[in-house]
């Protein structure tokens, strides 16, 4: 038995790729619909045979053939409709094998089967009376699926979400590397690697995995950022440690350590400085907006240009928001969470703030805002996500963001690109 | 609920204007405060001096660290240890060790002192330091090995002189008085991440009444809630979090079944018992009433178990023997839960004409037990029962399900336990606790907690 350190899970194709080809949508949807349930009926069929199979020997081997009452009863976490399906099969496999059943004052022996679960498999369990109140036991057990697809957003949303990626473990950032017509090139940032992947064939595979090397500890709530660049693929920020991909293929990743400047966005020049054992940025900025070069400890800033200075946000450690314009350092009332990112886009007045809500979730949102003059205005509906969100960063062009939360239901961690539509 | 145009538009801006505090992300820092029904007198893991109990496993865990630990899905994942691999047969395993990790003296973790660690912790095993690797041989095949050195007793430490124990976990000892106090300070170089907090603070010997005190009056930020207290806690306003079912409350006989006739008295005890209304009045509800060792959510066939009081049938086993003794029911003193439920029992065993005197001897003829469940791997949890209970060692060659199901029935028909109840861990805490994270089993994970700015 050895250890497997990393296990991919499913990974869904860009939405954007489904929504382009809906055209007709009624029509589209109706035959996504039917394809999908039946391929789900086939895929459902085919992964409980070898379990009903194998069941239903071990009962025969009890009852013989002969006419038996027979009940399925579920204490799992099975649907009605896999129930249905689980016990028809049931039904069929013991036919096959020479049983009849019948009502229970007809049947030489009742059959209770229990469709049961531990932590990875269902258990089925058979308790078979015969005569006089004597009681045989026989059990199967198959493993669990963890089923870690994405709910696929189709309502019109103004923030919507597009699932990028989702694996187990902590995703630090995303960056899609080429766009093309479609996403087809990902970065997948994690603590202890980039993972590149292609789109192909209908599904993400593995192009590359480059380890990211360091000697000291990571912090834990751990962050990282992956920025885009013009003469090498990417750069990966990480506490205490830079890493510099090379520029030709495969690629290589330099990793050092270093207490170098991150930047706060690729649209406005400015940097903070990451606390390398801790999961915010120590507040000293470069080069500084305007007079100002320091802010609070903060968690994460977004940009918003007017027509003569950038105005500044910072997400600070004591839970506030400061504005910071060059000149002065402003309290805002905002009650945001610590995760804000500023895109730019084609509507209203053209900048938006995605910012996480306050306070301790089960499961977190998103939310867009403007800020006409200092003052919040929220423009989007709250987008849910399904746990908690780790990262949210604003994508290389500006125009969208990167969110990652963790599922709160599969443990696991969910990218998704974040894009305002106007006017929906 | 989805809102529209002007009704979300007010909603958020009303929200806006709530001063909440925005704290989202972990805060560093700070010092939590606990409170515990034990009171250890050594820290060492292997000292099996010290009775088992979640607190105990958990307080190991804050300060020593395992080869491997299981996740909350029953699956191996690496901790000391990166990989591992175990030969055909599974009586050779090798684990690898990680690189760079010191024990909390600022001694380099090495395999020479991980096999040291575990020969002290299992006398009985064959275990070897390689060069980056330990080796251990067991004399039969032992397909889960790596389920049981993730169980905290076998914590890797470094023991000195004077009894002094050096791990390699998140926090070390900054303060130790044996049975009252622990002080532990987070270990800023830990090798999965320096934790949130600063210290924690463990007061010990605390009953459940005094600690839902401490908690009242801001003294405490998490403490224990006895299984009975849960519900009301919860309903008074509390935060209270309850793990899974993981501690097995049964009643053990301190002898093998002597004879046939003993055998059936043992028989009609157990069919007396009434562990519905016990479950529901004492209980109030807290624990599920079970026949079986294991939980369902551990096994998945525990209810095929029965458990359903039968007081005829328990008349007529006891109608068959002639002379029947008259036994001593024991239960901890400490443990006024213990007591109400070890009375109730005899009551229900009167019903059926047997005789059962309470008491707090530790000589009792049967005894009410809370045994923790060692392990979230069934075959590892059933053997920890066994040992605990001196049944036999339940044999299983591989691990097919129905494989344990026979060893568990055949653990329960050597009459030496009856099982009663399926108990769960509670946890009362404060506003301020942040991100705990706790497994199935009760586990705590105090690295990932935080404090938010919200002490009261």
């Amino acid at each position: 038995m050895t250890c497997t350190r990393y296990n991919a899970v499913y990974n869904s194709p860009i939405l954007e790729m489904l929504t382009r080809s809906l055209r007709f949508p009624r029509l589209t949807c109706s035959l996504l619909l039917t394809i999908c349930m039946l391929a789900t009926s086939v895929s459902y069929a085919g992964e409980w045979a070898a379990p009903e199979q194998e069941l239903a020997r071990k009962i025969a081997a009890v009852t013989g053939p002969g006419a038996i009452a027979f009940e399925v009863v579920n204490r799992s976490s099975l649907t009605n409709r896999d129930v249905d399906q689980i016990s028809q099969g049931l039904r069929g496999q013991m036919e096959a094998l020479g049983a009849r059943t019948v009502k229970p004052e007809q049947a030489v022996a009742s059959v209770q089967v229990s469709l049961s679960e531990n932590l990875q498999s269902y258990v089925w369990v058979a308790e078979i009376h015969q005569g006089a109140g004597d009681l045989s036991v026989v059990m199967v057990s198959t493993p669990r699926q963890d089923s870690a697809m994405f709910v696929r957003e189709v309502a019109p949303l103004t923030v919507r979400k597009i699932p990028l990626w989702s694996q187990e473990e902590r995703i630090l950032d995303v960056a899609v590397l080429d766009e093309g017509t479609n996403p087809s090139h990902l970065a997948v940032l994690d603590p202890d690697k980039v993972a590149l992947y292609r789109f192909a064939d209908g599904r993400w595979q593995k192009e590359q995995i480059i380890e990211v090397t360091h000697a000291r500890p990571w912090p834990r709530d751990m962050r990282g950022r992956l920025m885009l660049r013009q003469d090498h693929l990417l750069d990966a920020y990480l506490p205490g440690v830079f890493c510099q991909s090379s520029n030709t293929v495969p690629l290589n990743l330099t990793c050092r350590a270093s207490d170098d400047l991150w930047p706060l966005s690729n649209q406005f020049a400015l940097g903070g400085f990451f606390a390398p054992t801790r999961n915010y940025f120590t507040g000293a900025l470069s080069p500084g907006i305007g007079k100002q070069t320091s802010s609070m400890k903060f968690y994460s800033a977004a940009a918003l240009p007017r027509p003569t200075y950038t105005l500044w946000m910072f997400a600070s450690v004591d839970g506030q928001i400061h504005l910071l314009d060059g000149i002065t350092d402003q309290v805002s009332r905002l009650s945001w969470g610590s995760d804000i990112a500023s895109v730019k886009t084609s509507c209203g007045s053209g900048w938006q703030v995605l910012a996480t809500p306050p306070g301790d979730h089960a499961v977190d949102s998103v939310q867009a805002y403007e800020l006409a003059d200092r003052d919040p205005v929220a423009v989007s509906p709250a987008l849910e996500l399904a746990g908690v969100i780790t990262a949210l960063w604003t994508e290389a062009k500006g125009t969208s963001a990167i969110a990652v939360s963790r599922n709160a239901e599969t443990g696991n961690y969910e990218a998704f690109r974040l894009a305002v539509a106007c006017g929906q | 609920m989805k809102l529209f145009g002007w009704q979300w538009l007010a909603v958020s801006s009303l929200l806006l204007g709530i001063s909440a505090s925005a704290e989202t992300r972990p805060h560093y820092g700070g010092t939590l405060r606990t409170t515990t029904r034990i009171a250890p007198s050594s820290l060492d893991p292997a000292d099996r001096t010290q009775t088992d109990s979640l607190a105990r496993r958990n307080l190991d865990e804050l300060i020593f660290d395992t080869l491997v630990i299981v996740d909350n899905r029953g699956r191996l994942r690496p901790a000391l240890a990166t990989s591992w691999k175990a030969e055909p047969g599974n009586q050779r395993w090798q684990f690898w060790l990680r690189r760079g990790v010191k024990f909390h003296d600022g001694s380099p973790l090495t395999p020479e002192a991980v096999a040291a660690s575990l020969r002290l912790a299992n006398p009985g095993w064959s275990i070897l330091a390689a060069v980056d690797s330990v080796i251990i041989e067991r004399d039969t095949p032992a397909p889960d090995l790596g389920a049981e050195l993730a169980r905290s007793r076998n914590g890797i430490a470094k023991r000195g002189p004077g009894g002094t124990v050096t791990g390699t976990g998140p926090f070390h000892v900054a303060d130790w008085q044996a049975g009252k106090k622990l002080t532990l300070a987070a270990e800023e170089g830990y090798w999965a991440s320096r934790p949130f907090l600063d210290a924690i603070e463990i007061e010990m010997g605390k009953n459940s009444r005094d600690q839902l005190i401490a908690l009242e009056l801001g003294k405490a930020d998490v403490t224990e809630v006895a299984p009975e207290q849960a519900h009301r806690a919860a309903t008074e306003g509390r935060r209270v979090l309850t793990s899974s079912p993981i501690e097995l409350m049964a009643l053990v006989f301190a002898r093998d079944r002597q004879s046939l006739e003993d055998g059936k008295l043992r028989d009609a005890l157990a069919l007396s018992i009434d562990r519905a209304s016990i479950g529901s009045v004492v209980l109030q509800g807290a624990g599920e009433p079970s026949g079986a060792v294991l939980p369902s959510w551990i096994s998945g066939y525990a209810f095929v178990f029965p458990m359903e009081q039968n007081l005829s049938r328990a008349r007529q086993e006891r109608s068959e023997i002639r002379q029947v003794p008259s036994w001593t029911l024991g239960y901890d003193a400490g443990d006024t839960l213990a007591r109400v439920i070890a009375e109730r029992i005899a009551l229900n065993a009167r019903d059926a004409g047997l005789i059962l005197q309470t008491t707090t001897s530790g000589s009792a003829d049967v005894h009410l037990l809370r045994i923790t469940l060692g392990s979230l791997n069934p075959r590892v949890a059933l053997a920890t029962v066994a040992a605990i209970t001196g049944a036999p060692a339940p044999k299983m060659g591989g691990s097919a399900i129905d494989e344990l199901y026979q060893a568990e029935s055949a653990m329960l028909q050597t009459q030496r336990l009856i099982p009663l109840f399926q108990l769960p861990a509670s946890y009362a805490l404060n506003s301020s606790v942040q991100d705990w994270d706790q497994d199935r089993d009760g586990s705590w994970h105090l690295e990932d907690v935080w404090l938010g700015s919200n002490r009261p």
